[in-house]
């Protein structure tokens, strides 16, 4: 970049040498003495007001221009129009350069201090969104202690006495409402803290082998009930550092689905992982139901429940997968359904190996 | 879905327990006093974090069941003034909350010096056992 005024200097410079130089000339061919000395004066004087005229010009436009350049690359770096240099001009087009460049600087200037205020506003929204979802947990979960606590005493009829089986019964029903109630008291929790972006994670090291073990025990006294197969089909060694906690609360919502759309006695469900290079690939298989291919776009949504017969006789609230896919995405994975109808279905999920430790 | 059996109850010759429950919502430490003297164990109340405190200061309990959200003098208040007094660790604090604290949080009070904690709701088996093994750890 070569700076305006070396131009000018430039030019101003070789045209005042150029017409010296002719002035020279024009005096030494000259005919008579007198009109040399005249043309060599006249000579002079057209240079050496070439070179002060370049020099005002260069004081009148280019330092301005220069100011008004410092000014633009400060406003650059700051966003703020406040600290400029004053500019003072004559030059028409320049003055209107400079007023339009203070104007726009201050609708930038506005702009960039409103965005900032909304910012804070939103985040000020936020806040309180969680304080409000964790207030109404707490006030929701709090009179249920007391509706379980004394359900169960009940229930154990060494501590209060003997039921009879209608009373039993009413007990009971009243003691599984109870618990979906907690349940989706959790659930929508969950979601809404997977929707702000304040579901905290903690990683650890999971041995997944052990890991998918440990999560096929806490199902045997449902499965053993119903007479459904829940097996592991994973025979490597690998860890993964991730939260074990969720990615367990992936596997149960995803199991207890499938416990729900298969037929007792033949239902199988198998579990499993495998390394799929960039990251580990969980999958829960399942010989049941099916999903359409309308409907495997749908599940993933909040609420979403498909209307067959079979899911109108379930109680879930439609939040499970969406959590699912919350928490995946979360951790940096994917998650996502393979389906036939009367088939069944294989949920997969990954969880990235960037985040896996030696 | 859980499916209780019959659970066979707690050996007549366990010791009494005397546990302090401190909560501010007086239907829970009603249930908690009924559930724990069935049980044949004896229950003092304190209705909040104060009062839960010049209690532990003045008398020995086996446990102490305290709530972390109570208006005021909370459950973490009670926890620091216990610490600050080096009080924390001679006494066995069962730590019980529906507040939506973090498993982070649960372990940080248990590496300070608090017995074990439980989340509300409550699970009255578990909650028992919890009692009997902090106040016989
Ligand atoms: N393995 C499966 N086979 C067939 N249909 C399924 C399967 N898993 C999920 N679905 C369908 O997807 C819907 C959404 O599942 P999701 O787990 O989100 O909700 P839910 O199980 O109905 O309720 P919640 O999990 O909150 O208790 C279910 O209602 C069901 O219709
Ligand atoms: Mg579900």
């Amino acid at each position: 970049m070569i700076p305006i005024k070396y131009i000018l200097f430039l030019v101003s410079g070789v045209s005042s040498f150029i017409i010296f130089y002719m002035g020279l000339v024009n005096y030494i061919t000259a005919i008579d003495g007198v009109t040399g000395i005249i043309l060599l004066i006249f000579a002079t004087a057209v240079s050496a007001g070439t070179l002060l005229s370049t020099t005002y010009i260069s004081k009148s436009i280019t330092k301005p221009i220069e100011k008004l350049a410092e000014n633009m690359t400060e406003f650059s770096k700051t966003n703020k129009i406040i600290n400029k240099k004053p500019i003072n001009t004559n030059i028409k087009e320049i003055y209107e350069l400079n007023t339009n460049f203070e104007s726009m600087g201050k609708k930038v200037e506005e702009t960039i201090s409103m965005q900032n205020e909304y910012v804070e506003k939103l985040k000020h929204i936020d806040k309180k969104k969680v304080e409000f979802s964790s207030m109404v947990s707490h006030e929701l979960k709090t009179p249920l202690v007391p509706i379980l606590g004394y359900v169960q005493m009940l229930q154990k009829q060494e501590l209060m006495g003997p039921l009879n089986n209608q009373q039993l019964d009413a007990i009971n029903e009243i003691y599984s409402s109870a618990l979906k109630l907690q349940k989706l008291v959790g659930d929508i929790l969950t979601t809404q803290k997977l929707d702000l972006g304040k579901l905290v994670f903690n990683n650890e090291n999971i041995q997944i082998s052990e890991f998918l073990d440990l999560i096929i025990k806490d199902f045997t006294p449902i499965t053993h009930l119903k007479k459904i197969q829940l097996v592991k089909e994973y025979d490597a060694n690998d860890m993964l550092f991730s939260d074990r906690d969720r990615i367990n609360q992936v596997f149960s919502n995803l199991i207890k689905n499938s416990i729900d759309f298969v037929v007792p006695e033949t239902g199988q469900i198998i579990i499993g992982a495998k390394l799929d290079n960039q990251s580990m690939q969980f999958f829960v298989k399942d010989n049941g139901v099916g999903i359409s291919m309308d409907n495997q776009k749908e599940i993933f949504k909040k609420f979403y429940q498909i209307d067959t017969s079979t899911s109108r006789k379930r109680d879930g609230s439609g939040l499970g997968l969406a959590i699912c896919k919350g928490i995946i995405e979360g951790l940096g994975g994917k998650i996502w359904v393979e389906s036939k109808e009367n088939i069944g279905t294989t949920f997969y999920f990954t969880i990235p190996i960037h985040s896996m430790s030696k | 879905m859980k499916f209780r059996t019959n659970i066979e109850k707690n050996d007549k010759d366990s010791k009494e327990l005397n546990v302090l429950i401190i909560d501010d919502n007086e239907q829970i430490t009603k249930m908690l006093t009924t559930f724990l003297e069935l049980n044949n164990h004896k229950c003092i109340v304190a209705n909040d974090g104060k009062q839960g405190l010049a209690l532990i200061q003045e008398n020995h309990y086996d446990v102490i069941l305290l709530d972390l959200a109570m208006p005021e003098f909370d459950g973490y208040a009670v926890i620091e003034s216990l610490e600050s007094k080096g009080m924390l660790k001679n006494n066995k604090i069962i730590v019980f909350t529906a507040s939506t604290i973090t498993q982070e949080g649960l372990d940080e009070l248990v590496n300070r010096g608090v017995s074990s904690y439980i989340l509300k709701p409550i699970d009255i088996d578990l909650l028992l056992s919890k009692i009997i093994q902090s106040a016989t750890s």
